[in-house]
């Protein structure tokens, strides 16, 4: 077939589309609402905390690194990540609390400091899509529930990440037939029954994802996950139909194909310090680079153990004292414009 | 660009909207078949690329990541929706007319029909080469593979393209 004819072909075949009307709808989601205001990074993306990068600390609970797939975090150094915590515990960690002896999950009413994953979503190139954290909080033995109540109600430590839940959203974790189904139940205004005007559809499966993979990481299975609305069954939950229990959807579609593990976003480290976390990139490269400001002060590149499936990296950054934004990103094949990576951030300082 | 105007992200999403959404909403139409998402694709994508106007700041760039953007979405979009799509009922199917509107719109669905036979980097590289008139280096940067691999899946979607039409006659 002649290039011509197919030229022809082609846009005679959508020559009698007249698209609706769209800039009103486009605008209302681009406007900053209430929610935004009070979380101005959220239009931000990852690249733009470049500016913000030496402003920034990490506030809420702290985030911690783990290096492969979703078992719990397994890294405790001397070059400890954690970003500062407000009255909470040491920031280096590893796997249970020191503090409170090695705490079981039977233990249910005292407090179990436990690290728990949590998702949440981030903008990409690609669309919305989860990154993952982990937050060391007060589980009191039941992990589903503080990972959940974390992915909705809490802000994530890494500013770029977000949860689009509407505020005032809480989610518990709780018992019912059958066992098993990990059963999550969504607290908050009835509301949350139809999708907010200011949510994609995109962002409300999204933020639906984000409570399943966060429950099933938590619990450390591929159960599925049955979402109640305050205490009861509903058809839809932010517009999502909800009357069955969820699986997860495909780790391609929904996670963001880079994640930072180590170091944490505003971790304080000594150089060499170690970088490591999961990508999906083309051919297994991971490229990366240490910003100052706008200038790269260091850039490389390793591999990850596997090409086009979530697969772990690391490498080794040496630094002289200073703030930094870290970027890893996967490569561009191409070496053209216009290429959108994929791409996580985290904003660390270089101590002496 | 050297010399790019200096838009603010909202008037990035204004003006190239005024020019540029038709033809994106008809871009994502040969890729997911129907025209409902296809509206919701490139909105979610100008969205988008408001949310990542600092990091783009020119004109050239945005419409690059628009366009990636709605390829992508698209792709995700089909992803999520599966097989089931794919079996859909031909809306375009029961005009039999002999009048030349029934005509034109029984070719283009087979057109649409046979397009979405195709895999999806041939059905994404045909679109993007005769529709939005990208080149070969441009489609490589926007799908992310190499200029070979447009090369190769241009000329067999080309192939497969021909032989569905053929067939449908």
């Amino acid at each position: 077939m002649k290039d011509e004819e197919l030229r022809r072909l082609l846009s005679d075949a959508v020559s009698d589309i007249e698209p609706r009307e769209s800039l009103g709808s486009i605008h209302a989601r681009t406007k900053v609402s209430p929610m935004q205001r009070k979380r101005p990074w959220l239009l931000g993306a990852a690249a733009a905390v470049v500016a913000t990068a030496a402003t920034v600390t990490a506030v809420t609970m702290m985030s911690n690194d783990g290096t492969t797939g979703s078992r719990p975090p397994s890294f405790a150094g001397p070059s400890a990540t954690a970003g500062k915590t407000q009255a909470q515990e040491p920031s280096a960690v590893s796997k249970p609390s020191p503090s409170t002896g090695e705490p079981s999950q039977s233990a249910a009413p005292a407090t179990v400091m436990e690290t728990v994953p949590v998702y949440y979503v981030g903008e990409t190139s690609h669309g919305v899509r989860l990154y993952r954290e982990f937050h060391r909080v007060d589980t009191g033995g039941d992990p589903v529930a503080a990972a959940v109540n974390q992915a909705v109600a809490t802000s994530p430590t890494d500013r770029d990440y977000r949860t689009d839940w509407p505020e005032g959203t809480t989610a518990a974790h709780v018992d019912a037939a059958p066992s098993d189904v990990v059963t999550v139940d969504v607290r908050g205004d009835a509301s949350l029954h139809d999708r907010p005007a200011d949510l994609s559809k995109e962002q409300a499966d999204m933020a639906v994802e984000q409570l399943i993979y966060t429950a099933q990481a938590a619990q450390q299975s591929r159960e599925a996950v049955q979402l109640l609305l305050n205490g009861h069954r509903t058809d839809t939950i932010l517009g999502v139909p909800t009357s069955e229990p969820l699986a997860q959807a495909d780790a391609g579609d929904v996670l963001a194909q880079v994640w930072i593990i180590e170091p944490g976003e505003g971790a304080k480290t000594a150089a060499p310090f170690k970088v490591s976390g999961l990508a999906a990139a083309f051919e297994a490269n991971v490229q990366w680079e240490l910003k100052e400001g706008n200038r790269v002060v260091k850039r490389g590149f390793t591999t990850a153990e596997e090409c086009c499936r979530m697969a772990p990296y690391s490498f080794t950054v040496n630094a002289p004292p200073g703030s930094y934004t870290l970027v890893v990103h996967d490569s561009d094949p191409s070496g053209g414009e216009g290429f959108a990576p994929w791409q996580d951030t985290k904003q660390i300082t270089v101590v002496p | 660009m050297s010399a790019a105007p200096r838009w603010d992200a909202d008037t990035a999403v204004d003006e190239l909207y005024a020019v540029h959404y038709r033809r994106l909403v008809r871009l994502s139409v040969l890729l997911v078949h129907d025209v409902e998402t296809a509206e919701e694709v490139v909105q979610d994508s100008f969205v988008a690329m408001h949310g990542r106007w600092r990091t783009l700041r020119d004109p050239d760039s945005a419409m690059a990541y628009l366009r990636q953007t709605v390829v992508n979405r698209s792709r995700s979009v089909l992803r999520r929706r599966g097989v089931q799509a794919r079996h859909t009922p031909d809306p375009m199917s029961d005009h039999h007319g002999a009048d030349e509107d029934a005509l034109a719109s029984e070719r283009r669905g087979l057109v649409l029909d046979a397009l979405r036979e195709l895999p999806t980097r041939q059905r994404e590289v045909l679109a993007l080469r005769y529709y939005a008139d990208l080149s070969e280096a441009e489609i490589a940067s926007t799908l992310g593979i190499s200029r070979g691999a447009v090369k190769s899946h241009a000329s067999r979607g080309a192939a497969a393209l021909r032989h569905l039409l053929e067939d449908a006659r």
